[in-house]
């Protein structure tokens, strides 16, 4: 890991700054790909862009790369405006979806492509996609040509590749997307090491939440060509902006109740004559009607052996409409008050007893863990 | 990749029983077949046969046509003619054509308009184009009048009736078949390859250069070969264009039959027949072009 | 001939085409004025039909309407016309006894030619055959029966008013200036060494045999100046229209289409080859008793002056021009003005040295 990693020309990642980004495609009525994305990326952070298909994330990242033209706004590379520059300037490393690898030439060739773009001389060209190599895991692979190499293979060439001429930025376009679940979770991995190795500035994107939130500093969701909220994986998950966040990622259940009081950060809302607390992040007034969200595995069922504290928790009575067994935990489906469903996920421990279908609980759960969105 | 197709083959190994009666759903494809290699038997290949032994036992079984085809100097004359048309004619099909062939695949909305202008020579004659050249390329033709007008010639330079005539027809003629294997090869190039040479720092003459020249090799070699051997056999374009030594093997195998010297053409057109086949053979043991061929097979 | 077949058939296709249609306007006479053949001897009259090959396209327009509906109409006999005659297919349906047409339009060349190999024709019956067809047009497997020239043409204004007359004046290009065209060895060229010959001073009855060897030193003299060697009818017409010549050969049926179109050219008679279509019954021709008779109707003194009316060709039966009006005289090769500054050509040299000319030409020519 010398070389590239730790004793490289550019140590510290870039920084990438997007301002009110858009992109229309001149199809008539076509709506903006991306609408007004404004995204501070830190130096050496590693942040995805998460979101369904369509949501704007890859064309955001190919607006980077400099593959697509901004309809308005600017991007700039540590500081410096990159719009009007031709990608084979930007010095950005890429891994694409589908690897992107040249079947006409070897591993080694692949890897020394952009080397050879800079005019770097043979030997030193050599050297470096050695190191490259090591870095990936390949080493001595180097004269074989893509198609004899596994997919796994495949996109670690395509690593190699994209960091080979020591690039401050890297994008990755679903660089796993292809591969089976098992051999993403160690690729998953090693991008992490790679990311820390090299100290640069990675920008994601992907659709996976759950790769998301296993690999990155910062994720960005996006969805309808906005950014629908930034935030470490943990902010995301347990403090969700909006009802599009709490819902893409992870598994939410959302109950509507009307505001009755306000006091600091905290809401008291009425639901069918429970009132319940919630986190408020934002401004809200009395009388509104809202939502509030919190987590399957976060609500617990209140009798007998629970033990929470009555002043932080909020309570619900419910009815059970199915009961699931899913190995590591149980999975329930109830029913409060007008018929709105609720979703709770419990260990499955011999120790907690099995609730059956058609039987009546309480349940309860943190005031933490209820936002309202 | 083989990790991803080998389980598939092998369930597909043990699914199948080991002694397996006659499969009929192997003999379909060739069924499917067996009219057109019927006719092409009884149509084609037995003509060509009865044709190459009469080189051989015309008057009796003898190589003697062969020797004297070959100390005959109007033969060895005619023989430089046409390969060095064909190469000129290819050269310049390739020259011309690779460009078109990316701009038909680049282009979008305009791509139907330029393949028909592509394909346009395949709807006329080859005689009536002919006569079109004659009328575009003569001493006052159309080319001559407007060099004249643009005040780039004094006065009217010659150009049909040259070699030059007969390659810039034969060229017009065989464009189609050296745009259309190009074109097909440089759509098949995964567009994201220019992305990532382009992302890795590539200038766009240097990705053509290193990614898709070698990456369209296999279409290159297709048309080349294809136009080449076509060009081996033209017969009325240089006749009627050309110039007044441009003779080529099919002028002298048509005149050779219509004197009915029929051992003499069938012999010319056995030697014609095994240079075409040769240079195909010659071209798939050349790296690049072999794989177009198995690519063609798939 | 068969390269006439090309030549004819090409001129069809380009008609077709619309493309260079204005130098091929068929300069025929108006059809009101055509003689009719009232009676026929009994023996011509018969049943069935008789399937005949020709050369196709103006030239079987006019045999159409010149002797094909009234030979069927006055004796009952059903004409079926096939365009594309061509000597090697006659070889093939003959070797292959599939012998699919009774009689073909060939020339007496081709038909000796075939004939030294094999039996390939049946003799013709000049019994029936019209008496005031002359004697040279008869021979033994055919019967001639159209008379047509391969003369020299020039461009009217490209010589200030002085007027080419023979092969001397076609070779001399300081007093004529300007590319000149021949006919060339395509396919079944016939190089036309009597030309070059007559050029280097042989005057035209000591012409034959060729002296081979003379013909192409004099051939060689005009050699560089010769802009195209030709082997379509169709070339030469062209080239004198397009000014990329200022004198060529050409067959002079053509050449009449040429001047209807307003083409500043004309023929130079004197010193021009007469030659002749044949006709020729294939070996075991089904009908081949209704081909004698139409052999020996269509070369009658009226049906051959209708087919001179329809396209500028000349008979072979001497009384045909009393039908024929004097200004259509004056463009037909077998009318006696013209015919007597022609030569004939000599098929029966020609067949046996074929071979060795052409050969000898190609060399030449490649050199």
């Amino acid at each position: 890991m010398t070389g590239i990693g730790t004793n490289g020309v550019s140590g510290t990642g870039a920084s990438v700054t997007l301002s009110s980004l858009e992109k229309t495609y001149d199809r008539a009525n076509a709506a903006k790909a991306v609408d007004g994305v404004s995204l501070d990326i830190r130096s050496g952070e590693f942040l995805t862009m998460l979101g369904p298909s369509g949501s704007g994330k890859t064309t955001t990242l190919m607006m980077i790369a400099g593959f697509e033209t901004p309809t308005a706004g600017d991007i700039a590379i540590d500081g410096k405006s990159v719009v009007a520059m031709p990608p084979y300037r930007r010095n950005i490393g890429m891994v694409f979806q589908n690897y992107a690898l040249f079947p006409h030439l070897t591993v080694e060739e692949n890897v020394g492509f952009p080397l050879k773009q800079r005019g770097v001389p043979k030997a030193e060209r050599a050297k470096l996609v050695a190191e490259a190599l090591e870095l990936v895991h390949l080493p001595g692979y180097g004269a074989r040509y893509p198609r004899q190499l596994s997919g796994g293979q495949q996109q670690r060439v395509a690593v190699a590749r994209a960091v080979v001429f020591k690039p401050r930025l890297l994008l990755m376009d679903e660089p796993l997307g292809a591969l089976d679940k098992q051999l993403r979770e160690n690729l998953q991995l090693e991008m992490r090491r790679l990311h820390a190795d090299l100290g640069i500035t990675f920008i994601y994107v992907t659709h996976d939440q759950e790769e998301a939130l296993t690999m990155s500093d910062r994720i960005a969701v996006m969805n309808d060509g906005k950014v629908a909220q930034v935030g470490s994986p943990e902010d995301l998950y347990d403090r969700p902006d909006n009802r599009f966040v709490a819902g893409f990622i992870g598994e939410s259940n959302f109950l509507p109740a009307v505001v009755r009081g306000v006091e600091n950060d905290m809401v008291v809302a009425e639901y069918e004559g429970t009132l319940i607390r919630a986190l408020c992040p934002g401004k809200t007034a009395s009388g509104q009607t809202v939502m509030l969200t919190t987590r399957p595995e976060r609500l617990r069922f209140a009798d007998g052996t629970w033990t929470g504290s009555e002043g932080q928790h909020n309570r619900l009575r419910v009815t059970v409409t199915e009961a699931v067994f899913a190995g590591e935990r149980c999975r329930y489906m109830l029913q409060a008050g007008n018929g709105t469903s609720i979703v709770l996920k419990e260990p499955s421990s011999a120790a907690i007893r099995r609730r059956a279908v058609g039987e009546r609980a309480e349940i309860a759960w943190s005031v933490a863990d209820t936002i309202l969105v | 990749m083989s990790e991803l197709t080998q389980p598939a083959s092998l369930a597909l190994a043990v699914r199948r029983p080991r002694a397996a009666p006659f499969d009929w759903r192997r003999a379909v494809p060739l069924l499917l077949a067996a009219p057109l290699l019927l006719y092409m038997l009884v149509f084609y290949a037995l003509p060509v046969v009865a044709m190459l032994l009469r080189s051989l036992n015309d008057p009796a079984w003898t190589l003697a046509n062969y020797a004297t085809l070959f100390e005959d100097v109007v033969f060895q004359k005619t023989f430089w003619i046409t390969i060095n048309t064909s190469v000129t004619v290819t050269l310049g099909c390739l020259v011309l054509g690779y460009p078109v062939a990316m701009g038909l695949v680049r282009a979008r909305s305009m791509a139907p308009f330029i393949l028909v202008i592509i394909l346009l020579p395949f709807w006329t004659s080859v005689l009536v184009r002919s006569y079109a050249w004659m009328v575009l390329l003569g001493r006052h033709g159309l080319v001559n009048e407007a060099l004249l007008a643009l005040g780039m010639i004094d006065r009217p330079i010659r150009i049909l009736n040259t070699p030059l005539a007969t390659q810039i027809a034969m060229i017009h003629i065989l464009l189609p078949y050296m745009i259309l294997p190009i074109a097909n090869a440089l759509r098949q190039i995964d567009p994201s390859l220019i992305r990532a040479a382009s992302g890795l720092g590539s200038t766009p003459i240097m990705t053509f250069r290193q990614v898709i020249l070698p990456l369209s090799m296999s279409g290159v070699a297709a048309g080349t070969l294809l136009t080449f051997v076509l060009a081996l056999g033209f017969y009325i374009t240089p006749a009627m264009v050309g110039g007044p030594r441009d003779i080529t093997l099919s002028m002298l195998i048509a005149q050779q039959v219509d004197q009915l010297n029929w051992a003499y053409a069938a012999t010319l057109s056995a030697v014609l027949l095994a240079t075409a086949l040769a240079i195909l053979a010659v071209a798939r043991k050349l790296p690049g072009v072999g794989n177009a061929f198995k690519t063609s097979m798939r | 001939m068969s390269k006439k077949t090309i030549g004819r058939r090409a001129t069809l296709g380009l008609v077709g085409a619309g493309l260079v249609a204005a130098p091929f306007i068929r300069p025929s006479f108006g059809q009101a004025a055509w003689p009719e053949q009232t009676t026929v001897p009994d023996i011509l009259k018969g049943s069935g039909e008789v399937r005949i090959a020709t050369f196709g396209g103006t030239m079987q327009e006019t045999q159409q309407k010149a002797y094909f509906e009234p030979f069927e109409k006055i004796t009952g006999i059903k004409v079926r016309a096939f365009p594309g005659s061509d000597p090697t297919k006659i070889k093939a349906m003959v070797d292959t006894g599939n012998v699919e047409w009774d009689m073909a339009q060939l020339s007496r060349g081709s038909i000796m030619n075939l004939q030294k190999r094999g039996d390939y024709f049946e003799k013709i019956d000049y019994d029936i055959v019209d008496p005031g067809v002359e004697k040279q047009y008869r021979f033994e497997y055919g019967l001639e029966m159209l008379v047509w020239a391969q003369v020299l043409a020039y461009r009217t204004d490209a010589f200030k008013g002085a007027v080419p007359s023979g092969w001397a004046d076609f070779w001399d290009t300081r007093k004529f200036p300007g590319d000149r065209a021949l006919y060339g060895t395509g396919s079944g060229g016939w190089p036309e060494m009597e030309f070059a010959l007559m050029a280097a001073g042989v005057p035209p009855d000591k012409l034959y045999p060729l002296d081979v060897d003379k013909a192409l030193a004099s051939y060689s003299k005009i050699k560089k100046d010769v802009f195209k060697w030709w082997d379509t009818g169709a070339v030469p017409i062209q080239l004198l229209t397009d000014r990329e010549v200022t004198m060529t050969s050409v067959w002079n049926g053509r050449m009449a289409a040429l001047q209807a179109a307003g083409v500043p050219a004309a023929i130079s008679w004197n010193q021009g080859l007469s030659k002749r279509d044949a006709w020729g019954i294939p070996k075991g021709a089904k009908n081949k008793a209704n081909a004698m008779k139409f052999v020996a109707y269509s070369t009658m003194a009226i049906p051959q002056a209708r087919v001179c009316l329809g396209i500028p060709y000349g008979s072979v039966n001497a009384k045909s021009n009393e039908y024929i009006p004097t200004e259509r005289l004056a463009v037909l090769p077998s009318a006696p003005d013209i015919a007597k500054q022609l030569v004939s050509y000599n098929y029966d040299w020609w067949i046996e040295n074929r071979e060795t000319v052409i050969a000898k030409f190609n060399k030449w020519l490649l050199s």
